[in-house]
């Protein structure tokens, strides 16, 4: 015992007293500049949608530098002007904008049968305890399934044509839609439910005024992967047979322009395509979600 | 105004016949029968082979042409000479070499500009700006140039899936990133970490469950973008030429041009097969031993 002491002791560095100080000419605390002016330059560079309209410009212009200036072969990448010039002719002298709405007839008729399946078979599965098995099968077996393989199937079922198209769009939104909604239905809280029961709600009620604002977050987000899945389909799909069905799509204007080896046009094609998407995604979707989910306080 | 009721008395009484509380059954024996059926397993396989059975007596009895719908029997039987006659493994293993190569890759890029976006405000912007624009573009429609930049071969399904890849996981990861709480961030530079180690100590961890999110939706865009483009571009894109035999997609667009519908059935069956396994077994795996474990997702 006293060896460890002694042992601690040793280690223990020499004492060192500092001489005693006083400091007497502290200056007055100062306290800096608290709200610098902006110049105008950097208020400009704040604003969000100016500094993404920037890149924007500067990718195009690179874009534009690029093929104008190395000469660089028009069929492997047109100029940025010769694609946007050709996509104002297709608009305005040409059918792109047909083809366009012919796309978006078959897109809006696919998408809303195949959300109103899934509202049919999520009723089902709340339901029933059988039903709810079946939508977990389903889902778990459809659901990995790209809707662009029943393509070959479609087409020999419903022969060339929209309703074909149709029932593979059902095929891609359906099951994205139904998962995720019935995820979001399993996961509203024990709470919410027995608030829910003592009002006396039950059956159809039950599900629009409790489940359905409950789940809504999960809802949306099937709804737009439902969107996204079901977007790509159409266009992959176009790609294939908008030949046989006469008018053909988005899609197969792509297609067309690309066995044509019009370039600018598969890019006047593509600008279109970004386009849609774009507003769709977020201008409709963020809208739905500002004066819902986002307004009652559930997702940020 | 309402006059308030009269008061009512009521003559009071006394019971004396109430029994003795009395707790009925509080745990009931299950039947054989409920114990059965209370098996999730149970159900669902039960559900699995009424469907099987309905489609094959469906098919039996209603004298529906095989073109139009091949029985049960004949599909499965169409699987199992696909696997051990038609190479239908190897085409399998083609597909999911590919698509192995562009989602790694494309997570790789993916995790390169993400990062980038968090070091600087111009990057971020460039990012969002990017994924705002290219994430809802189809990849799938690039398959057209990506043929006219990379020629016909493995190089433009590649760059197809890159395509499909990228956006959604640098979108999902960059939302993560931006939503990590002011407090973790603070810790995190409380710890002197700064540059690579900020992003791979705090924010990745942090954002996990975002950037898994966007890695399944990257999966599963890649996935269906593989077999589109497989499908829609079929031979050309595939290579067909003696020895090689094509991908998943080229097994399924083979075969219904030569009207062996039963073997299309047994393609998709394989397709749906691989999807399971990669999506509930591969990402439950990891999301059991992350997310879950980290008690960040029940």
């Amino acid at each position: 015992m006293s060896t460890n002491v002694t042992k601690r002791d040793a280690e223990l560095p020499d004492l060192v007293i500092r001489r005693e100080f006083e400091v007497s000419d502290l200056e007055q605390a100062q306290t800096g500049e608290v709200a610098i002016k902006l110049s105008w330059m950097e208020r400009i560079w704040n604003v969000d949608a100016v500094r993404k309209l920037v890149i924007l410009l500067s990718l195009v212009a690179v874009w534009q530098v690029y093929t104008v200036g190395f000469d660089v072969e028009p069929l492997m990448l047109p100029s940025f002007s010769d694609s946007f010039v050709t996509l104002y002719n297709a608009l305005f002298h040409g059918d792109l904008i047909y083809k366009i709405w012919f796309s978006i007839k078959v897109l809006i008729v696919g998408y809303s049968a195949g959300l109103f399946l899934a509202a049919v078979l999520i009723l089902w599965a709340t339901a029933s305890r059988f039903g709810s098995d079946f939508i977990a099968m389903a889902t778990a077996m459809f659901n990995p399934l790209p809707a662009i393989a029943l393509l070959p199937l479609a087409m020999l079922w419903f022969g060339l044509g929209t309703a074909s198209l149709v029932f593979v769009l059902i095929h891609s939104v359906l099951w994205a839609v139904a998962l995720s909604t019935h995820s979001g239905f399993e996961g509203v809280s024990q709470t919410l439910r027995m608030i829910g029961r003592n009002y006396g709600l039950h059956g159809f009620g039950y599900v629009w005024k409790i489940l359905v604002p409950a789940a809504l977050p999960s809802i949306l987000a099937g709804m737009k992967i439902g969107w996204a899945f079901a977007w790509r389909t159409l266009i992959g799909a176009e790609l294939v047979f908008g030949a046989s069905s006469g008018s053909g799509g988005l899609g197969w204007y792509i297609f067309e322009s690309s066995q044509n080896i019009e370039t600018d046009g598969v890019f006047a094609g593509l600008f279109m395509v970004i386009l849609i998407g774009f507003v769709v995604e977020n201008v409709v979707f963020r809208n739905v979600e500002t004066r819902t989910v986002i307004r009652w306080g559930m997702q940020r | 105004m309402t006059s308030a009721p009269a008061i009512q008395l009521r003559p009071e009484f006394e019971a004396d016949e109430i029994g003795k509380a009395a707790t009925g059954d509080v745990a009931r024996k299950l039947t054989l029968w409920e114990r059965i059926t209370d098996m999730n397993s149970v159900r669902k396989l039960t559900i699995l082979v009424i469907v099987l059975a309905v489609w094959e007596l469906y098919a039996r009895w209603s004298e529906v042409s095989e073109l139009i719908l091949p029985k049960f029997s004949k599909t499965a039987e169409a699987l199992l000479d696909g696997v051990f006659n038609e190479q239908l493994l190897i085409m399998v293993w083609n597909s999911l070499t590919v698509l192995v190569a562009g989602y790694f890759i494309g997570l790789l890029i993916a995790t390169l500009l993400t990062t980038a976006a968090t070091m600087t405000r111009f990057g971020s912007d460039i990012l969002s700006t990017l994924t705002a624009m290219l994430n809802p573009l189809p990849a799938i429609a690039l398959l057209p140039l990506a043929l006219l930049w990379f020629g016909l071969g493995a190089d433009a399904i590649i760059f197809t899936l890159l395509h499909s890849v990228i956006w959604p996981v640098a979108l999902n990861a960059h939302v993560g990133f931006m939503s990590v709480s002011e407090t973790q961030r603070m810790v995190g530079r409380n710890y002197g970490l700064r540059g690579l180690f900020y992003v791979g100590k705090l924010l990745i961890p942090a954002a996990f469950p975002q950037i898994l999110m966007g890695m399944k939706i990257g999966w599963s865009y890649a996935w269906r973008t593989l077999i589109a483009a497989e499908l829609v571009f079929g031979g050309s894109i595939s290579d067909t030429s003696e020895g090689a035999s094509g991908g998943l997609g080229w097994f399924i667009f083979a075969n219904q041009m030569d009207l062996r519908i039963a073997h299309v059935f047994a393609g998709l069956f394989a397709v749906i097969l691989v999807g399971v396994l990669v999506e509930n077994i591969v990402f439950n795996k990891i999301e059991n031993r992350t997310i879950r474990r980290w008690g960040m997702q029940s």
